[in-house]
């Protein structure tokens, strides 16, 4: 099962090139694909997105015209893996069924993170996120079954519950209180830092998501619902790119956004249930391989430093798409009335809170409890919910 | 459906949809005497949906969308095309070995055809009409449903559950009758 991508060598850059009609993938159905085959196209996708706006950053500050050029080639290469990840999903599907979806991966990717993040402030900074998109989760699907008439259970299909989280209307903090301290690059175990790529990546993805898809509703709870969650996934970036360690030179990071593409690829490739798109995975490692050694070239070049000294000697174990239901309902249990001030984890709704509460929600319910509110008043004046694993764990969120 | 409060004709044909999209699921999952029911209701649901479209909707998409008939013209030709392959299942009936390829042709080409018509319809028309409109043209699409029970109980041996029984492409037939004449009225 080790497998350390420093020795193995890809397909070569200058074959990597696809024409048309091999860019032209057939889309995963919407309702028979597995739930979590959709969660890891959703993951991929902000994966490659990352990357590629990550070197066209890089790019905008680097002044040699060598490294431009290089920088460039990769990212066409990675732009066309984004094309056929994301082009996995069906157009059939609403924008709300793919919502749905980007949540259920928030929920059961953090969570997953979290279970195997060795450094406890980490662990709690993941603990304190997967909360918040829970509840983002119950929302979205009462949405879904009032203007769609359907149930996020056909969606989700069982595998994650969807049950009140830490309510969205308390996500809304001062934006000072978002900023975490970073793990120090020198001490924190790779896996960490491959840990913070990835949450923070899944969560920029669903943050340009909302943005773009939101305006596209006609009805206005729905447009509502979209800015006021999109605000809380600004926060969400905000708070998961900060645990980065800022001291890490370019050259590092590139090297890093390369080496968790392919932990991330290697990890699908072994858990994919649906063949096609396991082979896409597996292509898309050993394109990635040399994307890696291509950065590495660039970091012992530039940096003096052997990439040895930052990566660990083989991949972690792989990150696993599964049910955290157990998971989840200790952390309601234990961790619902969480909120942050400074860089800490406090239960006080302290004063800089209240007054950032005060000023947004200018004395009126958010959109977040409308939804609620408008989907009692339509189906019997109950809320959506799937609940599979008994009551409630917090009495007060029980119907 | 049940408890749901419907006052808009595009709510309740997007609501149609997703029936329709989750029967398709039931007949795959399904065998015997369950899938036989499920897909009589899958189809008289079809022909119910697609009548009330043809009679109610596309009409008054001609009539108030930019361009209205090219789009109207281009759901018809798909629904042309649904219909031969409704007409191919039924011929083979559900123990067919050729039936569940089939049925997954059809289920592509009615998902496709019913996002198209969310699409490129459904949200216009929701733009252009007023509720009062929108609210009176899901009346008239009600009236069709009833014509055609998409629950067909057997044993009811009322006029309305005659129109389930027979050949498929003879329902659209009674169906569209029976709405023509209610919508007379």
């Amino acid at each position: 099962m080790s497998f350390n991508p420093l020795e193995h060598r890809g397909i070569p850059l200058d074959r990597q090139l696809r024409n048309w009609r091999e860019l032209d993938v057939e889309p995963t159905d919407p309702d028979h694909a597995d739930p979590y085959t959709r969660c890891r196209i959703i993951t991929m996708n902000g994966i490659e997105v990352e990357a590629l706006m990550f070197s066209h950053h890089f790019a905008r500050q680097c002044p040699d015209m060598e490294v431009k050029r290089k920088l460039a080639e990769i990212r066409y290469l990675e732009q066309q893996q984004q094309k056929v990840v994301n082009w996995l999903l069906p157009g059939t599907a609403s924008a709300l069924e793919t919502t749905i979806a980007y949540e259920q991966v928030a929920v059961d990717l953090t969570a997953w993170v979290a279970r195997m993040e060795p450094d406890p402030y980490l662990t709690q900074a993941y603990e304190f996120g997967v909360l918040e998109d829970f509840d983002h989760l119950y929302r979205y699907a009462n949405l879904y079954e009032m203007v769609q008439h359907r149930k996020a259970e056909k969606i989700v299909d069982g595998l994650t519950e969807v049950i009140p989280g830490r309510p969205t209307k308390y996500h809304h903090r001062h934006p000072a209180d978002n900023v975490r301290t970073p793990y120090d690059k020198s001490t924190a175990a790779p896996i960490s830092k491959l840990h913070a790529l990835t949450i923070m990546s899944a969560e920029q993805q669903t943050m340009n998501f909302y943005m773009n898809v939101g305006p596209q509703y006609m009805e206005p709870i729905a447009r509502q619902l979209y800015q006021e969650i999109g605000l809380i996934e600004e926060e969400h970036v905000t708070h998961y790119e900060s645990l980065v360690d800022p001291g890490e030179t370019w050259w590092e990071r590139l090297v890093l956004h390369e080496y968790n593409e392919c932990y991330l690829y290697h990890s699908f490739m072994q858990t994919e249930s649906d063949r096609r798109v396991k082979a896409i995975w597996e292509l898309h490692l050993n394109m990635e391989l040399e994307h890696l050694h291509a950065a590495c070239d660039l970091m012992r070049a530039n940096d003096g430093r052997e990439p040895e000294e930052v990566l660990g000697d083989s991949l972690p174990e792989p990150v696993t798409f599964e049910p955290n239901k157990e998971y989840l309902r200790e952390l309601l249990d234990t961790q619902i009335d969480l909120t942050t001030l400074g860089e800490g984890y406090v239960r006080d709704a302290h004063e800089r809170f209240e007054r950032m509460q005060a000023a947004i929600h200018g004395g009126e319910d958010p959109p977040s409890e409308r939804v609620i509110d408008d989907h009692a008043a339509l189906f019997d004046g109950a809320d959506y919910r799937l609940s599979t694993e008994g009551a409630h764990p917090v009495e007060e969120l029980r119907r | 459906m049940t408890g749901v409060k419907t006052a808009d004709v595009v709510e309740l044909l997007i609501g149609q949809h997703m029936r329709i999209r989750d029967l398709f699921t039931q007949v795959e999952s399904t065998a015997g005497k369950e899938r036989e029911d499920a897909f009589r209701e899958l189809v008289c649901l079809l022909a119910v949906h697609e009548t009330a479209e043809e009679l109610v909707v596309h009409p008054e998409a001609r009539r108030v969308l930019e361009g209205g008939d090219d789009v109207v013209e281009d759901r018809l030709l798909e629904e042309r095309q649904a219909k031969e392959l409704l007409k191919r299942l039924d011929s083979l009936g559900p123990d067919h070995a050729d039936f569940l390829p089939a049925l997954a042709e059809l289920r592509a080409a009615v998902l496709e055809h019913a996002s198209y018509e969310e699409q490129y319809e459904f949200r216009y028309l929701r733009r252009t009409l007023d509720p009062e409109r929108l609210a009176q043209l899901a009346d008239a699409v009600l009236v069709a449903e009833k014509m055609a029970p998409t629950r067909p109980h057997p044993g009811a041996e009322s006029a309305t559950a005659n129109l389930a029984a027979g050949p498929v492409l003879g329902l659209y037939d009674r169906v569209k009758d029976a709405v023509r004449s209610a919508l007379s009225r």
